[in-house]
């Protein structure tokens, strides 16, 4: 339960740079998702805190101390591989007891410890099967098993449900949510799925395609106040329209978008300033904007007209893509909340887009 | 048509099971009916001073395998985790001296071992008493083992490369030191290499005669040694058979018992 720094660390391969000067907190007893697309260096930062690489130049302290040169095995730090790395040679009991034997525990002690934790991980059923035997989902329980047996200070998980089925995908999630707030353990999650990361994570850091860390917070703040644009495509979709800025003595803020018109935008919850004239991309979530056939509501900051395009019925929610007089396309998510809708969009249907002005995030070009 | 499909597996085999037959099944029935043209021939091998002969084989076999295989899996080790890219370099010069005439590496061998020889010049140097090596135990080994070593090799280095380094991360990442990791998951995970390496050594060297005979003298008698005595000087081979087929049976209970000791040795490491 100790905090992670990583200060100002730089890692290269073969010439070529993973990581350049990256600095990281990691709150002690927290779930923390590393969200990166692929390539972006996240799994690097993982095996550079679990031990398995070393920095070319920087610190990683594990609490108050400087880890950045100490073995891996002598680290109170766990991982899950990707891979699970689970042991083929040995039974699901020699897998999960392989640490406490290592340390040299007696064995009552050991078979004590371990089936507690195969109770605990519901697989004391399988306990002398062979890992070949197991399903993925056992397997992914099994890695777990062996790897939070140790109480490490912090637990790394590199992809770990990448193998597993959706359904299955959303039960270990829970899973693991569950058995972090059980433990209190620091947990590391690497992924590049926006919505694993979203669901896990207390705090969350998204990292882009050069290896920079783009934004830290928690998922909430990085859904609804992205803070570049890069980060509101990357977490969720979103609409990017590019504009002015304008504003009159601080009231009345809006953005100038060239064939579309003023569109009206609310700054106070916007950490940068705009000043007069900057050029800014507007970004507003699908799902925040309302789409209707009715011209005439006034109950909304914005209205932009437009003509569907394509309709994709997702079940819970249908997806509209509408192309503005402008040529812009935007699409809205729109809840199928209703059984028998009061209006039907259709293909070609003339619709009305409207949205609040506080809907709209402001973001640097 | 129907035919050819389903029993095409088999067809396929035919010519190889003829070949089989003819030359080597027919051949080795005959010759072992050999051995029985004579009862004496059995209650002749089976004696004590044979018996001498067959463990200083058995000892002769062993040592060069356990000597092959601790010189060979460090070096199948580090070819795989370290020189992985000059590791093709390196096999070419291994197979390279297999060009040329085994006899020749013999001779060449004595130029190092003998009296005014490179080893004993060089001991000399550094103020070393000088060794006689020729015609005793340690030299057949240290021919035995130059012979061998590359047997051992290749298959330790294809199972090395068969091993999933992931597994030793994991390994270390729970704790283990490098000799930890390496008895409880590296060793185990070759374990199929080891036994194969283990008995490409041990079978041969068990029946090789070339190697104690010139490098021996006249003093260590082998297996191999008897064998060719009754066939080929005393041209008695009914005795030559039935010493084979002694001698056989005892290699076959060696080698179960080398797989089971190696089984159980790895098992150990992993506790």
């Amino acid at each position: 339960m100790r905090s992670i720094r990583l200060i100002n660390v730089s890692k290269s391969y073969h010439r070529e740079t993973v990581l350049e000067n990256v600095s990281l907190t990691i709150p002690s007893g927290k779930f923390f998702a590393l969200l990166g697309p692929s390539g972006s260096g996240k799994t690097t930062i993982l095996r550079l805190i679990g031990g398995f690489e070393q920095p070319d130049s920087g610190k990683i302290f594990l609490g108050p101390d400087d880890i950045t040169h100490r073995p891996v095995n002598q680290r109170r730090i766990n991982t899950v591989f990707q891979s699970y790395a689970l042991f083929p040679h040995l039974t699901v009991f020699e897998n999960v007891a392989y640490s406490q034997r290592i340390k040299g525990m007696d064995p009552a002690r050991i078979e004590e410890r371990v089936m507690r934790m195969l109770i605990t991980m519901h697989l004391e059923a399988h306990a002398h099967k062979s890992i070949s035997q197991l399903s993925g989902g056992q397997q992914q329980r099994v890695a777990l098993a062996r790897a939070i047996i140790n109480e490490p200070d912090v637990l790394l998980l590199d992809e770990p449900l990448a193998a597993l089925d959706l359904s299955m995908r959303e039960r270990m999630l829970l899973e693991l949510i569950d058995l972090q707030d059980k433990l209190k353990t620091t947990f590391v999650y690497v992924t590049h799925d926006q919505t694993e990361a979203l669901t896990v994570a207390d705090q969350m850091a998204i990292m882009n395609a050069d290896g920079e860390i783009e934004q830290q917070g928690t998922p909430k703040e990085i859904y609804e106040f992205p803070a570049s644009s890069f980060v509101a495509r990357f977490v969720g979709s979103t609409n990017l329209l590019r504009g002015t800025f304008r504003t009159d003595d601080q009231s009345d803020p809006r953005v100038e978008v060239p064939g579309i018109g003023a569109i009206a935008v609310d700054t106070h919850r916007n950490p940068t300033a705009f000043r007069q004239g900057q050029q800014v991309l507007l970004s507003i979530r699908p799902e925040k904007i309302y789409v209707t056939l009715d011209a005439h509501r006034t109950d909304f900051a914005n209205r932009l007209g437009g003509t569907v395009e394509s309709i994709v019925y997702h079940g819970r929610s249908t997806q509209y893509w509408v192309r503005m007089a402008s040529g812009e396309r935007v699409q809205v998510f729109a809840q199928n909340d209703e059984h028998f809708p009061q209006e039907v969009i259709d293909y070609d249907s003339p619709v009305y887009l409207y949205w609040q002005r506080e809907n709209g995030v402001l973001l640097e070009r | 048509m129907r035919f050819l499909r389903k029993e095409l597996p088999f067809t396929i085999g035919i010519p190889a099971v003829v070949w089989q037959v003819l030359f080597c099944i027919i051949p080795l029935v005959m010759l072992l009916s050999v051995g029985f043209r004579s009862q004496e021939a059995y209650s002749l091998v089976v004696s004590w001073l044979y018996g001498r002969v067959i463990g200083y084989s058995l000892f002769l076999a062993a040592a060069t395998m356990l000597i092959c295989l601790a010189i060979a899996y460090p070096i199948a080790y580090l070819l795989v985790t370290r020189f992985y890219r000059w590791r093709q370099v390196f096999l070419f010069f291994l197979m390279v001296p297999f060009w040329t005439n085994f006899l020749l590496h013999m001779f060449a061998w004595y130029f190092v071992l003998e009296r005014e020889g490179v080893l004993n010049t060089a001991l000399r140097s550094v103020g070393f008493p000088t060794l006689s090596l020729l015609n005793t135990p340690i030299a057949i080994l240290i021919m035995m083992v130059y012979y061998y070593v590359p047997f051992a090799l290749l298959p330790l280095q294809s199972a090395l490369e068969r091993v999933d380094w992931r597994l030793r991360e994991a390994s270390l990442d729970l704790g283990a030191s490098w000799w930890q990791s390496m008895r409880s998951v590296v060793i185990p995970l070759t374990e199929g290499g080891i036994i194969s390496a283990a008995l490409l050594v041990f079978v041969p060297a068990f029946g090789e005669f070339a190697i104690p005979e010139l490098m021996g003298g006249d003093r260590s008698m082998v297996v191999g040694t008897v064998v060719s005595y009754y066939m080929l000087t005393a041209r008695t081979p009914e005795v030559g058979i039935a010493f084979t087929v002694f001698s056989a049976a005892i290699l076959a209970a060696a080698a179960i018992g080398i797989v089971r000791g190696i089984r159980f040795l790895i098992r150990q490491g992993v506790r």
